[in-house]
């Protein structure tokens, strides 16, 4: 997950300090990837490091005001053309425990089920997550990205269970 | 809670084929329960079965408190007490939306002067008061499954169960339909969902799962419901 570009994309909006940033980003992604202050001066920090962002010097009240540079936009404007490669993803955890419980003397089908059922909470809690939410379209959209994905990984251990018991009874 | 349909050890055998081999399922007011499963795991027989449209081979069926075996007219029980909705929605083309809604109540022997007010009211309900006077052809695919919806739940039925609701409809309009059907069940109809999508499935309290004619399990997927 780029916490650096969401910045770069909450300060093309205009300067923003440290803790309005880090408000913005969970509000607009719904609190589902929470961050911490720290995490937000760390990314801060590198970005000033990188060119791409420059301390503004203080608000009234004193806080560290940061700007996105001409730089910045740049790195921004390339993040919003390029797509995420899939590639990039970490091993999944899911597809390796099943190859192994196929390619081993596992009960396969109690695998798949128990992470089904397990796959069919996590959804519901999002669509619930989803009924109550009050954020707007950016928040929304966000919980529907995960509860696709819940949902493709629920389509697919019903085609591993659906390809298993073929190969069995085959 | 009450539970208002109740199936107990149901089997049903179509010829040589066993669709049901032995189901158990409760649906309280306020509830709302989906099956899920594969192709002919099942899923609309029981559908059939528990709304009275389809008599179990053995086991029995209650919907409010009565045996429906010992129901002489059911057509009036279900007309009474049951609301369907179909993946083909069955509208019928000659009619208006109101008029569609309207069919089933008039049937009943409701006046025309009541059952057209109530179509309205009905139709208002569920978002689709500004396509009372149209045709079904004149409707969108979610318009039309919203009409669909209000004639099962016109005249206090207070079971409805749903086929495949979402059928061709697009995943934004199809979240629309669940929060109709989840927002009646919040208001106290018990509602029977049968879906192959686990998208629309995760709005229910509860997913049964149906494999070859049994339900492989009925409680690992509770969820606490928020009321």
């Amino acid at each position: 997950m780029s916490i650096r570009h969401g910045l770069l994309a909450l300060l093309s909006s205009g300067p923003r300090y440290g803790y309005q940033l880090r408000v913005e980003f969970e509000a607009s992604t719904g609190a589902t990837w929470p961050l911490n202050i720290g995490q937000v001066y760390t990314t801060l920090s590198r970005l000033e490091r990188d060119g791409l962002v420059a301390p503004g010097g203080a608000d009234e009240q004193g806080r560290a005001v940061y700007t996105i540079t001409e730089a910045g936009r740049e790195e921004l404007e390339r993040w919003f053309s390029t797509p995420v490669a899939q590639t990039d993803r970490p091993r999944d955890e899911l597809a390796i425990k099943i190859a192994m419980a196929v390619a081993g003397d596992v009960d396969v089908a109690e695998v798949i089920q128990t992470q089904r059922a397990a796959t069919m909470r996590a959804l519901q809690e999002l669509t619930r997550a989803k009924r109550a939410a009050t954020g707007g379209t950016a928040q929304r959209l966000v919980l529907d990205s995960l509860i696709f994905k819940a949902e493709a990984e629920q389509r697919w251990l019903d085609h591993c269970e659906a390809v298993s018991k073929e190969k069995k009874t085959s | 809670m009450t539970v208002v349909v109740s199936l107990r050890d149901v089997t049903r055998e179509h010829g040589q084929v066993h669709a049901l081999k032995g189901v158990s399922l409760e649906v309280s007011a306020g509830e709302l329960v989906a099956v899920m499963g594969p192709s002919g795991s099942g899923k609309s027989t029981l559908l059939n079965v528990a709304g009275g449209l389809d008599r179990p081979t053995s086991g029995s069926v209650t919907i409010e408190g009565q045996d429906l075996a010992t129901v002489k007219d059911l057509a009036k029980l279900r007309r009474g007490s049951v609301g369907y909705v179909f993946q083909d929605l069955n509208l019928i083309p000659s009619l208006t939306a109101a008029e569609n809604v309207m069919l089933p109540r008039e049937l009943d022997g409701v006046r025309s002067g009541r059952a057209r007010e109530e179509a309205l009211a009905v139709l208002a309900e569920v978002g689709a008061g500004e396509v009372a006077g149209r045709f079904p052809e004149e409707l969108s695919g979610g318009q039309r499954q919203r009409v669909a919806i209000a004639r099962a739940l016109a005249g206090e039925r207070r079971l409805l169960l749903a086929d495949e609701p979402t059928g061709a409809l697009d995943t934004a309009t199809g979240d629309e339909i669940l929060q109709l059907l989840r927002t009646r069940c919040d208001e106290g109809a018990a509602v029977l969902l049968v879906t192959h999508e686990p998208r629309y499935a995760a709005w229910a309290d509860r997913v049964v799962y149906l494999r070859d004619g049994l339900i492989a399990e009925s409680n690992a997927v509770r969820l606490e419901s928020a009321r």
